[in-house]
């Protein structure tokens, strides 16, 4: 008769890597995040505006209210998500100022890269929790907005003219979450504090108006509008949803501001996480 | 003439959990060893003494004061804490000088105190090195002199070892050791029963919060020498060491294992046994491969004592 | 109170050896060169007889100062300094050497408080200074002469903005695990919109009494004072050192009943 072993077998085969290891470190940012009650009501607050918008739906398409404010077109998604950029700003510093300072503050690094884990992996997962939690407020009622408008229609008009606006939405968030999020995410990956990180971004945010501001107060001229980061973002809202850009200044110099921003953070974060750090 | 410190049933809670748990001790001068596994609730107790955490229920008294809150006390009382944070930019001289000035010295005084606690603890020659390029040894050492640089009555040193390397371990303890026989009130916190016998022989026991035994530590060594004490040896030749083994009175059980060439031997009295066991051994030509104690760590002592 | 001054000028020393050497003066720093920059360019712009200039030194100082120091600069540094007074040190883990010495707790929050004010006025005021005299200077120095009033009144509410503000974020330090996110919805948010609002509401905002006594007319202003009154000026800097008074008492006053748990 024979006698099989049962104990414990060593794996005989090939050690393979999978392609959704950064899902490991999102799934838990993601996983920590919703743990704190404060985060949960900011992220309940952040979805005020999305009701309101889709009660204006309903009073503009199934009720028939025809004020200028409820008219269903592209600018009402445009404006929807450039709302959502308030709640996107807060929601960044709370989920994103510690993401990648936290761990270089209690070395959590080496434990990182003592796993199977790369640099790209790592930074692919931090950047997926802020990705999440920022389409939350953006894309994700943005779409279900227009699903909305779809829906309560008479007829297939309103598709048949907005079909691209899915599109235009999913663009448009796409543009401000990966702006912010490699914005906080440098940041964080500059400094072991998240508060330093989180006062930095808001510290970026603001004086970037304030410089517009002032600017194009002394130059006389709105084609400065570039030098700020909302601005920027807007920018390319207006462009994306066919909407004639609200600033003078060329269109694609938001974009190189903003291709900028997401390259050259993605550059720094990447080469900001290493597994040590000499400091001495 | 009351105790210099005096706990009254005290209890620390956060939350859910209990981290002192009804707790009543008195301590005088000499050194005191609180002994405990991780998570016992030793730093809790020491951050009470200290007036760092306010106790939930009971009483905590330092010279028959409240500490809670009675900063002027601490003029008379020193703290080395647990964790490992410094201001790292500053040198040793400078961290334990900018402390010594909250203690309301002149100048003069300062530099003085500065000079004799950095001499005590030996970090002179390193005193202008910054601490953030300290090594962990000196790191516990700067910890030490800034606990003491005010000439304190009462010593609370939170596992003031942790990190030390076996000569530094040994300076420390003959450090605390001389406190004690200056009359301070030493306490100090371990979770190795060696280090804090090599300290002192008075502890305070504590596990899940609550003192387990407090008094002599040979008291403590008889009472788990009243239990048999597992000893795990690999040799060369475990049969013939357990023959010559079982004809002691002391062992009960011996338990070989095939597959690993060794044996667990059952003692009730394990310092004996330890004595022995090389002469037995070079005298029958055995080899020695490992020699491991299961029952030698805390944990078991307080299995011991809970059963 | 003679006990006080000792320990409140070594914590203060020693928080300001702090400040001095972090990143965070550094990047403030950074910053206060680009409203000097900011200056220098108006200046530039102003000598150049070939641009029809549109405006004066003093509308460019007066933009500069409502809107970059006042409305920026200044609640950026004390938020940036307030919130890690006592957070720095509970996240460090270093407050516990402070907490174990023979010291009052409200000696150690009033010397910190002080090293921030000091700290923040090294960094501000030059800011002021510098931006006037690039703004002003030439071989016609008496516009220079006239409004030095102007920059002294600015740098007096500067520091009147700076000792209420810092106050303020030094005792949401003190009181709160996470102050930063507050503090932001404080000074971008509530100081931003309440001060707009009719009625007495705007009174319950720094900004108010700050504009109150503003030499500058620039547009939040006007705006904020065409929907109500200014409040005189003796009464706005009463209030304001009142205020301050206030937040760093209640600071104090939570450092010393508040149980700090450090993280393990």
């Amino acid at each position: 008769m024979p006698i099989h072993d049962l104990g414990y077998r060593h794996w005989k085969g090939e050690w393979t890597s999978h392609p959704y290891r950064w899902w490991v470190i999102t799934r838990q940012g993601i996983q920590l995040l919703m743990k704190r009650r404060r985060f949960l009501v900011l992220m309940i607050l952040s979805a005020i505006p999305f009701v309101v918008r889709g009660a204006m739906i309903y009073f503009a398409t199934v009720v028939g209210a025809s004020a200028p404010f409820l008219k269903i077109n592209a600018r009402f998604f445009e404006d929807f998500i450039s709302q959502q950029m308030f709640f996107a700003f807060f929601i960044a510093i709370y989920a994103g100022a510690g993401l990648i300072s936290n761990d270089l503050r209690a070395n959590a690094l080496q434990i990182y890269f003592s796993k199977p884990i790369t640099r790209r992996d790592y930074v692919i997962g931090k950047l997926g929790v802020l990705v999440w939690f920022l389409s939350l407020p953006t894309l994700v009622p943005g779409l279900i907005l227009f699903l909305l408008a779809v829906l309560f229609a008479p007829d297939t008009a309103f598709l048949r003219e907005h079909y691209w606006v899915p599109v235009s939405v999913t663009a448009y968030s796409l543009v401000m979450v990966l702006t912010f999020a490699l914005v906080i995410l440098t940041l964080s990956s500059l400094t072991r504090s998240s508060r330093f990180a989180g006062i930095n971004f808001a510290a970026v945010f603001f004086f970037s108006q304030i410089l517009y501001g002032i600017l194009s107060g002394i130059l006389r001229s709105r084609r400065v509008a570039w030098v700020s980061l909302g601005n920027n973002i807007e920018q390319l809202g207006d462009t994306i949803f066919r909407i004639d850009p609200r600033y003078p200044s060329p269109v694609w110099i938001s974009v190189v501001v903003v291709l900028v921003i997401i390259g050259g953070g993605a550059w720094v974060v990447h080469n900001r996480v290493q597994a040590v750090e000499v400091v001495r | 003439m009351s105790a210099v410190l005096e706990a009254r049933n005290l209890s620390k809670w956060y939350g859910q959990v209990i981290a002192v748990n009804g707790v009543s001790f008195s301590v005088d001068a000499g050194v005191t060893g609180l002994l405990g596994p991780n998570g016992a609730g030793k730093s809790t107790l020491m951050k009470m003494i200290m007036g760092q955490l306010r106790p939930s229920q009971g009483e905590i008294t330092v010279f028959g004061q409240r500490i809670w809150n009675n900063y002027p006390l601490f003029a008379r009382m020193g703290f080395c804490p647990e964790q490992d944070s410094f201001y790292e930019r500053m040198s040793g001289a400078e961290f334990v000088s900018s402390l010594l000035r909250l203690n309301g010295y002149s100048e003069e005084e300062v530099s003085r105190r500065t000079d004799a606690a950095l001499e005590r603890v030996r970090l002179t020659a390193d005193r202008d090195k910054k601490i953030a390029a300290y090594s962990k040894g000196m790191r516990q050492r700067i910890k030490m002199a800034q606990t003491v640089a005010h000439d304190p009555e009462v010593i609370i040193l939170d596992e003031p070892l942790a990190g030390m390397d076996p000569v530094g371990r040994h300076e420390a303890i003959q450090l605390v050791r001389d406190w004690g026989r200056e009359g301070k009130c030493v306490v100090v916190s371990s979770h190795i029963l060696h280090e804090i016998e090599a300290m002192t022989g008075n502890i305070l026991l504590m596990h899940n919060g609550r003192v387990l035994a407090e008094g002599d530590v040979h008291q403590i060594r008889e009472l788990i020498d009243k239990h048999p004490h597992n000893v795990h040896i690999r040799c060369s030749d475990p049969r013939r060491l357990a023959e010559a083994l079982v004809g002691f009175s002391d062992v009960v059980g011996v338990r070989f294992h095939p597959e690993g060439n060794a044996l667990t031997v059952e003692s009730r009295q394990p310092d004996a046994f330890y004595d022995r066991l090389p002469g037995l051994l070079l005298s029958r030509g055995i080899d020695l491969d490992e020699l491991t104690s299961p029952d030698d760590n805390l944990q078991a002592v307080f299995h011991y004592l809970v059963k | 109170m003679r006990n006080l001054v000792k320990p409140v000028k070594t914590i203060g020393l020693l928080t300001l050896d702090t400040l001095f050497w972090s990143k965070k003066t550094l990047f403030i720093a950074a910053v206060s060169l680009v409203i000097v920059g900011l200056a220098v360019l108006g200046r530039l712009i102003l000598s150049f007889s070939w641009i029809r200039v549109p405006f004066t030194p003093e509308q460019v100082f007066g933009t500069l100062m409502a809107t970059a120091v006042i409305h920026f600069l200044v609640t950026f540094v004390t938020l940036f300094y307030g919130t890690a007074l006592i957070s720095e040190e509970l996240e460090g883990r270093t407050i516990t050497y402070l907490f174990t010495r023979p010291v009052p707790k409200p000696a150690i929050m009033i010397g910190k408080y002080l090293a921030l004010v000091w700290i923040s006025s090294m960094l501000v005021i030059p800011t002021i200074l510098v931006s006037y005299l690039v703004l002003y200077l030439g071989p016609d120095t008496t516009r220079l002469m006239r409004d030095v009033g102007t920059l002294g009144k600015d740098v007096g509410i500067v520091f009147l903005a700076m000792l209420v503000y810092g106050a303020f974020f030094s005792l949401l330090g003190a009181w709160l695990k996470h102050p930063i996110l507050v503090g932001l919805i404080y000074a971008f948010g509530w100081e931003g919109i309440i001060s707009y609002l009719p009625g007495f509401t705007r009174k319950l905002t720094v900004t108010h009494y700050v504009q109150s006594i503003s030499p500058h007319a620039d547009t939040a202003s006007a705006i904020a004072m065409m929907i109500g009154e200014r409040t005189p000026a003796l009464e706005s800097v009463i209030t304001l050192v009142l205020m301050a008074a206030f937040f760093l008492a209640s600071a104090s006053l939570i450092l010393r009943e508040k149980e700090y748990v450090l993280e393990q």
